[in-house]
């Protein structure tokens, strides 16, 4: 092929933006066809489906095609991308009867929750109705032609990518607008007969033709950008204009006059007109159906049902932490260049929180330390019971507390060696607890890790659960907690029917493999419920009235935000300034009691006067039937979404930017010699972008939980506003504080900024 | 999965074009040997930041494009000795018929852009001046990601009223 061809059919400008959402849309009509074709098989036939997808291709080739490609040097090019976007795209999706389907495809509890009452709305009703009218059709798309193709705004499009991409929204959705009479689209009535529509395409027809007629005879260049713009093989900027003008004529036209002539020919064939056919479709039916169990899922189920798998996963992560403990002792105690200084720091924390953002607690079931100690329970069993008084969160929230201070004074993520001695403190602990006292009681009461996951798999969309309810009714052995001969029950005693949530939970799958009926899954559940329904729990009673889970809340959230901040610049000037302070005070030249005082402030003063002050607020402003305590406790833990956010927006910025950090420390530990490769912080630009989406959804998640709570709380809207006022200002602060971290240059751990 | 769509319909509406296009606003036209050279930037107007530079190269007589040469250039801003080097190239570039590089302007102000091509043995220079406007403020890029929130409660709120409403009835 000619060189030059060659370059132009490979100028695609796919933005993964433009692909996701086509997919997405894809994805949901497709899953919403499949429903609707089995109830209404000849409505919604293969040929909708084909049309559809062929409407979204067409929108591809569109806007990603090498007609966008050059649509900034010739007008001809730009031309047939508006014509795909206004002629083809929209009448195509339309055919394929998008509305019924798109709904079916959304998950049940958006449709239900979020868009029903917007769908049962009159005003809104009437403003569609009023939309899709063929007179406000028809001026929408004609003032939407003639508007964008006045040469003040064409040239502002040409210059400035959101007004190009507004010009082409214009574009589509008054398309969709125009097209919508034509095609006679569900749940609209048809408001004129079918053969009014003959008139309304040919009159939109008149005025494609005066525009086109305007490109095709001017002799001057209407757009300067294109006079500007360099003539490629040799086309004129008049001759390129006049062939715009000739495709928006000829095929602009076919696009208009082909319709009409289907119309007619219909309209002939009175009989097969089904004026209000349309009507006769029945209206979504959600019913309810069994949530979407992970374990039965085709391969992925069958590998964690396998009895071993638990024991293999734990192994690698064994093999892996022993190998970061050996470089961490051993090699060089330079952070980007030890295994120590990069797994534990900028991997095994940002895809932590990825798993539990996506499925739910799976470190906790790949965790290595429990594996020493359950080998050595083979040949000892522990005797004693963890003591009453110590069982609670109390512990591991002080232990918690510890650890990110100590992150930040001694500067843990810059000493492979203290990493290593962190992670083989973490064996001797685990083993000396638990070979003591029976059950997971280091899990359950003294890992803060363990605490970090079992409180942010609150928000996790996956959940170890009981199938049917009606199952567990009948069953008199209990295997899911007591075990049975070939298998243990639940160490952290949770009794799978009356378990609340993931939390405490480790997702061991030891109840999936003790119940004799299968009857355990990981099911999906709707984030945060167990947030909002607040039931009591086997194992951890209710949440919403246990002070030491509300301070660990309190310090998981509040830290998520002061360990971000620490890594800003500005942060970390202050903290230089008041150490150069401190200094010429006081002479002290450790960094480590200004981090102290600044994260007991952080971490449990300023939280602990915050949470008390919007308590006192809540009760002062409104009436609520719940008392003090469980109303602060109850909001306190409506907090988790956005802390989580937090910590998700931090490590999944150092994953991405210190994901090639793994080369050079791998490559050395294996050669034991450096090739002098450092890896780079590289920031992708759409990294800032997603972590606003993050705080977003964050945010938004605590919102929702907390009016969730508040309403359970009090008796009338009024009142729930009042309650959950002061918590609504708290969570809007931590998030203006998150916005503004993620704004500020932020210090790269792990990597290095040269080669 | 149901999540990850979601999350991905959302970031794929809210997510503003931060990875610039190609081609773009045309800074510059010089013709230098045999060549015809247009330098494009984007986003428009130009600002500091990230921003990409694309070169058409063009034969002076038939305007075909050339493809096949090696460029590389040098920005400096002006009354200063910090420079910038990139290399464009048509692997950059998603109009193949541009030679494209991503480059980061440290400042406002004008900057001096050299290039230097090289084809069949031949090296061909030019010069030229660009206008970098001042960085736009990071909360005014970002705005939608910031009306986000409040757009959701206030359709929240809309719902609420529409439930207590339907319930009244």
């Amino acid at each position: 092929m000619d060189p030059i061809a060659a370059a132009v059919l490979s100028s695609w400008t796919l933005d993964w933006k433009t692909v996701c959402l086509l997919l997405a849309v894809g994805v949901l009509y497709v899953r919403g066809w499949w429903r609707v074709h089995s109830e209404l098989p000849r409505k919604y036939t293969i040929g909708k489906l084909a049309a559809f997808a062929g409407g979204l291709l067409v929108l591809l080739l569109a806007l990603a095609s090498p007609v966008d490609a050059f649509g900034q040097m010739l007008l001809s090019a730009h031309m047939i991308q508006h014509l795909l976007l206004i002629m083809v795209a929209p009448p195509l999706l339309l055919v394929g009867q998008p509305v019924l389907p798109l709904l079916r495809g959304l998950p049940r509890w958006i449709f239900k929750e979020a868009l029903g009452p917007f769908l049962g709305c009159r005003e809104l009703r009437q403003v569609g109705r009023a939309l899709v009218h063929p007179i406000t059709s028809w001026f929408a798309l004609s003032v939407v032609i003639i508007f964008w193709h006045l040469p003040r705004f064409y040239e502002l499009a040409l210059n400035s990518l959101t007004w190009h991409q507004m010009e082409h929204a214009c574009f589509f959705w008054s398309a969709v607008l125009f097209w919508w009479p034509v095609v006679g689209v569900w749940p609209s009535h048809p408001i004129w007969p079918r053969w009014a529509m003959i008139p309304y395409v040919v009159l939109a027809d008149l005025v494609n033709t005066g525009l086109s007629a305007l490109f095709c005879f001017s002799d001057h260049v209407l757009y300067p950008t294109y006079q500007l713009a360099p003539r490629l093989w040799g086309i004129s900027a008049l001759g390129d204009q006049a062939t715009a003008g000739a495709i928006m004529w000829v095929p602009g036209s076919i696009a208009f006059l082909l319709p009409a002539l289907i119309l007619g020919m219909r309209a002939l064939e009175r009989h097969a007109l089904p004026v209000r056919s349309v009507s006769r479709v029945p209206r979504p039916s959600v019913t309810a159906k069994a949530p979407w169990d992970l374990l039965r899922t085709p391969i992925l189920g069958s590998i964690l049902r396998y009895r071993h798998f638990r024991r293999c996963v734990q192994t690698g992560m064994l093999l892996l932490a022993a190998a970061v403990a050996v470089d961490g002792f051993l090699g060089p105690q330079v952070a980007p260049l030890n295994l120590a200084g990069v797994l534990p720091w900028t991997h095994w924390r940002g895809l932590a929180v990825i798993a539990l953002l996506m499925a739910g607690n799976l470190f906790c079931m790949a965790c290595p330390f429990t594996l020493p100690r359950d080998f050595a329970r083979k040949f000892v069993a522990p005797r004693y019971h963890w003591p009453r008084r110590l069982r609670s969160k109390w512990i591991a929230a002080g232990l918690l507390v510890a650890y990110l201070w100590a992150y930040e004074a001694f500067a843990l993520w810059d000493s492979p060696r203290a990493t290593a001695w962190i992670i083989v403190g973490y064996f001797v602990a685990a083993f000396a607890v638990d070979g003591i006292f029976r059950g997971a009681s280091f899990c359950k009461y003294v890992c803060p890790i363990g605490q970090f996951h079992f409180v942010h798999s609150l928000v996790s969309p996956l959940q170890v659960k009981v199938r049917e309810t009606a199952v567990c009714d009948s069953c008199s052995t209990h295997d899911c907690i007591r075990g049975n001969d070939r298998q243990r029950g639940c160490e952290l005693n949770l009794f799978q029917p009356k378990k609340a949530g993931n939390f405490d939970c480790t997702f061991c799958l030891d109840c999936v493999q003790a119940c004799p009926q299968e009857n355990v899954g990981i099911l999906h559940v709707f984030p945060a419920q167990t947030l909002i329904e607040d039931r009591r729990g086997s194992g951890i009673g209710r949440l919403m009235q246990r002070p030491d889970v509300a301070a660990l809340v309190l310090i998981l959230v509040f830290g998520a935000f002061a360990n971000a901040a620490g890594m800003t610049e500005p942060v970390m000037m202050w903290m230089h300034h008041l150490h150069a302070l401190e200094h010429a005070r006081l002479g002290l030249s450790s960094m480590v009691p200004i981090v102290s005082a600044l994260y007991a402030c952080g971490l449990l003063i300023i939280p602990a006067i915050l949470a008390a002050a919007c308590g006192w607020a809540s009760l002062h402003w409104a009436r609520a039937s719940a008392g003090r305590k469980e109303l602060t406790y109850g909001f306190t833990l409506a907090l988790v979404p956005l802390g989580f956010s937090m910590w998700l927006a931090h490590f999944s910025k150092h994953l991405v930017a210190g994901w090639s950090a793994l080369v050079p420390a791998v490559e050395r530990f294996f050669s034991r010699v450096s090739s002098g490769f450092y890896a780079q912080a590289w920031m992708p630009v759409w990294m800032l972008s997603v972590d606003l989406l993050i705080l977003d959804l964050g945010l938004l998640l605590t919102l929702y939980v907390a009016w969730r709570v508040a309403r359970k709380a009090t008796d009338g809207r009024r009142n729930a506003v009042g309650v959950l006022a002061p918590w609504a200002l708290l969570a809007g602060a931590l998030y203006s504080a998150g916005v503004w971290i993620v704004f500020q240059p932020m210090q790269m751990r792990g990597t290095m900024m040269m080669r | 999965m149901q999540r990850l769509k979601l999350l991905l319909t959302f970031v794929a509406v809210l997510a503003p074009a931060r990875l610039f296009a190609d081609g773009g606003t045309v800074q510059l036209r010089k013709e230098a040997g045999a060549l015809l050279i247009t330098v494009f930037t984007s986003p428009s107007p130009l600002s500091a930041g990230t921003a990409d530079i694309s070169l058409l190269l063009q034969h002076r007589n038939g305007l075909e494009p050339v493809l096949d040469a090696n460029v590389s250039m040098r920005l400096r801003p002006d009354a200063s000795d910090t420079e910038i080097q990139a290399r464009p190239t048509r692997q950059q570039a998603q109009n193949k018929l541009l030679y494209a590089a991503p480059v980061t302007f440290s400042k406002s102000g004008k900057w001096r852009l050299a290039l230097t091509i090289f084809r069949n043995g031949e090296r061909t220079d030019a010069t030229g001046t660009i206008d970098v406007a001042p960085a736009p403020e990071k909360a005014r890029s970002y705005w939608s990601y910031i009306a986000f929130p409040p757009l959701m409660i206030a359709l929240f709120v809309v719902r609420e009223q529409l439930i207590s409403r339907k319930a009244r009835e």
